[in-house]
């Protein structure tokens, strides 16, 4: 102490190496102050023993350190490497007894692994990486497409802060694509395979990847991507099935609520392992989430039982009872969590408004006639049972009034005025539109029933008035005694039963009846087929049961019917998503049938309103212009979406160029509706005009920067363009939005390899004609690749082959498409490409290669009339004489495609002639496979 | 420090001093044994295998060569055959049959230079797809190789001509999550890392940690990119959280100062993908845990996700010799167990305890 105090006194100055006040260098000052820099520049003085050696002080300051940041650098010091003196002897020999007998196993291991034959597993492996082989990289080194792309440019890194992608990229000009990637995330979930092809492996090797992809679960839970550790455990299962893999597995799939999976892998493991405590601990876990409190209390009970200390189980145990209490005057709150889930969802009850769009619609529909005449949709029946209801109601009415003695005379009066709502809204509807408006303002004016006798109706209003003060059991029983009253009165109207069975099943999905819910809304769909809400709720109900692949069916048919039902289209990308994890790519193959809806049940709300602006039109028109001028913004608006129906309608039917001109007249009267832009850049890019489809996507991403379709067509457009490293940056957004994007994938796949083989082009002509000639001995998969870029662009390989090079140019054209198409993607794209040249030739090569039952599920919702009359034509001209068998199997399944019937509705005369014809040289073969009998059948499918 | 026995303990368990420079050393998957490659001061090139035995480590075999070895993997060999690719002084590519290492399986003249760098993915059961060897040279390039293919890559990835080429010190492999998916991170002397994406065949990401890249490596080359680590010539390493990418800014990273000299080395557990060890030029070690913050990505004011990187804290660190540690490498078997070798001639068997518990 003292000599500090003399040597402070003699050098008040600073200390040599950081200036610090030598003062500072006291226990007071090192005891208040609390900057960690500037006590560590006081340690370092400390240490370095410029100003003296204080070993007391030293410490003091460290401690002063370790206490204000334990993490500082400063306090990390050189140490020896552990020895046995830094142990207990206990510890030292566990430690060194584990090494030993670890060498002796891994030993044993080895001369195992030694002597247990080699055994090929070449086919597993997947080929020698394609696309560059046989490049002599000495030749065109600087040539090769992967070589322009790396450029090792030492960039600065301040540089790098200022880096401008735009700029970079226009710099470039396309063909190197040195630039920055669009901001990504790798949710790999999707691209990881759920097995594990352990053919060829000996037992070790397979135990040895089992232990490895579980550890590598443990990581992804970890870090919590559940996600992840889920595939990774269900990996290690497919190899190995492990307890301690499915114990695992049942903790993440509790820590992503998916109770069923969860209880599953509990129960496998108590297969296994009886007295597995964690999987009781777990199952008991789940056993709560799901209401089950009886059994989850067993559970813990036999797991209290053998450790009676285990915390956890008490915990849970002291919840579930708890949970019990209430259940006995509530609903457990396990479910409604659930339920809480899809809450969003859905809210209100359904009141009469959502029949009555479908409804009043169907009516629309009857007077709209002409085209839609001819559909047997269920706009006729509909008209119908309304124009009956009102007489059956009465007569329920009178029947009940004279019952009951006057008993319900408000009710009655209610139910009087509420009839005379309901036609007036129908005789709004037919006769003056500008009320009916836009189908959003709808649903607020809630229009009840007046069908319904009184007393059925005044239960069903109390149900809604419980229902929205969340009284959903008190509603409940409203509804189902209005039911009963309905069915006992015998009244011939399935719309209301249908919308009571519908809220009853709202009530049943919050209270978590989710399996009532769903044989409610069956009933209600049974009644009144294609309604939204009861869709929806089955949906919903479904998707808690985690029976995702109806609740998709359900989600994906109310969008058939309403493209607009935001939480139908959330739901489906969720689910997509779930199902893509459980059935992997293939997914789509277990779904059940997704009901194609008729047409006048799907774009009714379109056509509901074009019909009235129609009309509205024609008004104005009689009124000769005389209407006030408040009306004309509603006029442009009519004109608008009337323009705009037009041109989807032509889109639909192939005629780009009509609809072309339709969206353009759209975004006259009005410019700022993106939509319009990405349905024009669709039929720019069906007619070949690429600069002018980017330009439409370039507008449409003005509006919506982050329009998917805008970015995938821009993208279709660059690669028209030859940009092909735009096309490509915009086929990576396309996957930054959305990773699951299948075609994004392929696009981006092939237009890299279109970039890599358009940088040798222009030095050397003569080399990539060479190298195409290569690739296609090469392999299959190579081939495949090649042929699809000639199909995109075959422009560009003319200008490589030279035109005059007919031998490459009729391989490009003969293989055009996958040979096995094995998706409806591939398909698509072959037909696509067929039918823009008119290659029947390639066209029955194509349906050679099909097998005819896969024809529907190929063609999915893309079957249009000229694809149709492509099909025909092959069938007819190419395949008949080869093999009439496979002429009448495609002809069998063809018309079970989604789209048949409409297609066949749409067909011309010369395409009626020509299926005809077809028919009748079909007639003529003789076979033991069909008999005339059969065809004439067939033949009525087709020919009307 | 107050309790030491409940962090990690590093042991020196065997040191056996060499009559070479081993530039690196690999444990032969499945076995108790590694090999050290090295340069024999005649500039031969020698390879060791060495059994780890009742506490020390007995010379198997030892094999000579004309070219001095400067690196090796077992990355892309199966469990069964278990061949050693190795790069050496002369640009050579060869893979070894150590049962039989008269002539290697597989040779090509892969780089006009020394082989600086090499890894593997496809082999041992890890990572889904081909067989594949990366290796990076000198002369500024990074090939890949399938072994089932003579002479030629598969894939190039070299400076277009007129730029300069920078000496590639370091290549791994990453995000092998299934049969396409793959990428390759590669690390330059003047703080370039570029990250290759082999699906796309594309740049996808580039960066500049401002001082040469001495090492880089996956947390797994198995699994989607989570995180890499970078190590730098001036005692800093970086882990990028390889999860999200933003259009600009890239990966989040956090770099933190580890040695007080060159980070020579950055190893992954691989029983545990968030501990890792670094080597540094003084000849320490230092063990570290990446610890992922609460959310793994925020949106920027664009809306645009952007990855949020975690901190590194440090476990243990040890100093074992005054000379650089040039190479490190975890045991696949055995959790804990380590090889590494320094520049003064020594190779040593480490245990570190306690690892289960971090």
């Amino acid at each position: 102490m003292e000599t500090e105090q003399v040597s402070s006194m003699l050098d008040l100055g600073t200390t040599k190496s950081y200036k610090i006040p030598v003062e500072h260098l006291d226990y007071s000052f090192i005891e208040k102050c609390t900057d960690v820099r500037h006590l560590e520049k006081i340690l370092a003085v400390l240490r370095s023993g410029e100003e003296g050696i204080y070993p007391a002080l030293t410490e003091f300051c460290e401690k002063k350190i370790e206490s204000l940041d334990p993490r500082s650098q400063a306090l990390r010091k050189e140490k020896p490497p552990a020895t046995a003196a830094s142990f207990s002897s206990d510890e030292w020999r566990e430690i060194m007894c584990d090494l030993k007998s670890w060498s002796k196993e891994i030993n044993q291991r080895e001369t195992e692994l030694k002597y247990q034959s080699v055994l090929d597993n070449s086919e597993n492996v997947p080929p020698v990486r394609g696309s560059n082989v046989f490049v002599p990289s000495k030749q065109n080194k600087i040539n090769k497409g992967k070589t322009s792309k790396n450029k090792v440019v030492p960039r600065e890194y301040s540089e790098w802060d200022k880096f401008d992608v735009e700029k970079e990229c226009a710099k470039v000009e396309g063909c190197n694509k040195e630039k920055s990637s669009p901001g990504l995330i790798n949710h790999g979930l999707p691209k990881i395979k759920r097995k594990i092809d352990t053919t060829g492996l000996t037992d070790k090797e397979k135990n040895i990847i089992a232990n490895r992809e579980k550890d590598k679960g443990n990581e992804f839970f970890n870090a919590k991507d559940y996600e992840d550790a889920v595939v990774y455990y269900t990996r290690s299962i497919s190899v190995i099935p492990s307890v301690a893999a499915y114990n695992n597995r049942a903790q993440a799939e509790i820590k992503l609520q998916h109770w069923n999976n969860a209880f599953n892998d509990c129960e496998k493991v108590l297969e296994l392992e009886p007295n597995n405590m964690k999987a009781l601990l777990r199952r008991a876990t789940v056993y709560k989430h799901l209401g089950k409190v009886k059994e989850a209390a067993d559970d813990l009970k036999k797991v209290l039982q053998a450790e009676p200390e285990n915390v956890m189980a008490k915990k849970l145990l002291h919840e579930t009872e708890e949970n019990k209490d209430m259940q006995s005057k509530k609903q457990p709150k396990g479910k409604r969590i659930l339920i809480q889930e899809v809450e969003d969802l859905d809210d209100e009850p359904e009141t009469e408004s959502c029949l009555l769009v479908g409804g009043e619609s169907a009516a629309e529909k009857g007077e709209m006639g002409n085209a839609q005449r001819k559909f047997p949709g269920r706009g006729d029946g509909g008209l119908q049972t309304e124009e009956k209801t009102p007489s059956t109601a009465k007569k329920a009415q009178t029947k009940r009034g004279s019952s009951e003695k006057g008993s319900y005379q408000g009710a009655k009066e209610q139910g009087q005025v509420n009839e005379f709502q309901r036609n007036e809204s129908y005789a709004g509807d037919q006769t003056s539109p500008s009320s009916s408006g836009t189908d959003s303002s709808r649903p607020d004016v809630p229009v009840d029933s007046g069908a319904l006798p009184p007393d059925i109706a005044r239960l069903k209003s109390q149900g809604n008035e419980l229902f929205k003060s969340g009284q959903f059991s008190e509603a409940l029983l409203k509804y189902t005694q209005a039911i009963n009253d309905f069915t006992e009165a015998e009244i011939d109207s399935p719309g209301d039963l249908s919308i009571l069975y519908s809220n009853r099943a709202a009530c049943f999905l919050k209270d978590g009846n989710c399996s009532d819910c769903i044989q409610d809304s069956t009933r209600a769909l049974e009644l009144q087929p294609f309604s939204v809400k009861p869709l929806l709720r089955r949906a919903m109900a479904y998707e808690s049961l985690e029976r995702y692949r109806q609740a998709y069916v359900d989600y994906k048919t109310v969008l058939q019917i309403d493209s607009g039902v935001q939480s139908a289209n959330d739901s489906v990308n969720r689910i997509t998503r779930l199902l893509i994890d459980q059935d992997g790519h293939n997914w789509r193959e277990k779904l059940p049938d997704i009901p194609a809806v008729p047409l006048s049940a799907q774009q009714n709300r379109w056509e509901g309103t074009s019909a009235n602006y129609e009309q509205t039109q024609q008004k104005t028109k009689g009124f000769g212009g005389s209407k006030p001028v408040q009306d004309t913004g509603k006029k442009t608006e009519a004109l608008f979406l009337s323009h705009k129906q037009e041109g989807n309608d032509f889109v639909k039917k192939g005629q780009y160029k009509d609809a072309l001109g339709k969206y353009t007249e759209c975004l006259k009267l009005k410019s700022s509706e993106c939509a319009i832009y990405t349905n024009r850049a669709l039929c720019n890019l069906k007619l070949n005009q690429y600069e002018e489809a980017k330009q439409d996507c370039d507008s449409a991403l003005q509006l919506e920067p982050s329009n998917m379709k805008a970015f995938y067509r821009r993208a279709m457009a660059h690669k028209g363009l030859q940009n092909y490293a735009y096309c490509m940056d915009d086929l990576k957004e396309v996957l930054r939005l959305d990773p699951k994007v299948a075609e994004a994938e392929k696009e981006l796949q092939e237009a890299a390899e279109l970039l890599s083989k358009r940088s040798v082009a222009p030095d050397s002509q003569e080399k990539q004609r060479k190298k195409i000639q290569i690739q296609e001995v090469n392999d299959s998969d190579e081939e495949e690749t090649e042929n699809t870029r000639d199909r995109n662009d075959g422009k560009e390989v003319n200008r490589h082959v030279g035109t005059g090079d007919n031998q490459i140019n009729h391989c490009g054209s003969e293989n055009m498409f996958p040979l096995q198409p094995t998706n409806a993607y591939e398909f698509g794209q072959a037909l696509n490409a067929v039918k823009s040249k008119e290659d029947i030739a390639a066209c029955a090569k194509l349906l050679c290669s099909v097998e005819p039952e896969n024809l529907p599920s190929l063609m999915s919702n893309k079957l249009e009339v000229d694809s149709f009359t492509i099909i025909i034509q092959a069938l007819d001209n190419h395949l008949l004489q080869k093999d009439p068998i496979l002429v009448y199997r495609h002809l069998v399944h063809l018309h079970e495609a989604e789209r048949f019937k409409m297609v066949s509705l749409l067909l011309g005369k010369t395409e009626k002639e020509q299926v005809k014809q077809l028919f009748d040289h079909l007639s003529t073969v003789e076979s033991v496979q069909f008999t005339s009998d059969d065809i004439q059948n067939l033949a009525k499918h087709y020919l009307f | 420090m107050s309790t030491p026995l409940e962090k990690p303990q590093i042991i020196s368990h065997i040191q056996k001093g060499l009559n070479y420079t081993v530039f690196d050393s690999k444990w032969i998957p499945c076995s108790a044994k590694f090999v050290c490659m090295g340069n024999f001061a005649r500039g031969t090139g020698v390879i060791q295998i060495y059994e780890v035995q009742h506490g020390e480590v007995q010379l198997i075999k030892e094999i000579e060569k004309a070219k001095p070895f400067k690196c090796g993997t077992f990355g892309a060999t199966s469990l069964q055959q278990r061949h050693l690719a190795t790069g050496d002084f002369g640009g050579n590519l060869n893979i070894w049959n150590l049962e039989a290492p008269e002539i290697p399986v597989y040779s090509v003249k892969a780089h006009t230079e020394i082989v600086n760098t090499i890894d593997g993915v496809g082999g041992l059961g890890i990572g889904d797809g081909a067989p594949e060897i990366v290796t990076g040279s000198r002369d500024g390039t990074v090939k890949v190789w399938d072994p089932r293919q003579r002479d030629t890559p598969v894939a190039n990835m070299e400076p277009i001509e007129g730029e300069a080429k920078r000496d590639c010190w370091t290549v791994a492999f990453g995000n092998a999550c299934n049969d396409q998916d793959r990428c390759i991170c590669a690390g330059y002397d003047n703080g370039d890392i570029k990250l290759f994406d082999l699906r796309n065949m594309s740049v996808r990401w580039e960066t500049n940690i401002k001082n040469g890249v001495c090492c880089v490596e996956f947390d797994r080359k198995d699994i989607n990119m989570n995180k890499l680590v970078a190590t730098s010539l001036e005692g800093k390493f970086h882990v990028f959280d390889m999860r999200t990418q933003h259009p600009t800014k890239g990966f989040a990273s956090v770099s933190e100062k580890a040695h007080k000299s060159t980070v020579w080395q950055a190893r992954h557990l691989p029983q545990n993908r968030d501990i890792f060890m670094t080597a540094g030029g003084a000849g320490s070690l230092h063990l570290w845990k990446y610890e992922y913050p609460a959310q793994r990505s925020k949106k920027d004011a664009d809306e645009i996700e952007m990855g949020v990187a975690g901190s590194a804290s440090l476990l243990q660190n040890v100093t074992l010799s005054t000379q650089p540690i040039a190479s490190l490498d975890w045991s696949p078997d055995k959790q804990g167990l380590c090889v590494c070798s320094a520049f003064d001639q020594t190779v040593r068997v480490l245990i570190v305890t306690k690892l289960n518990r971090v």
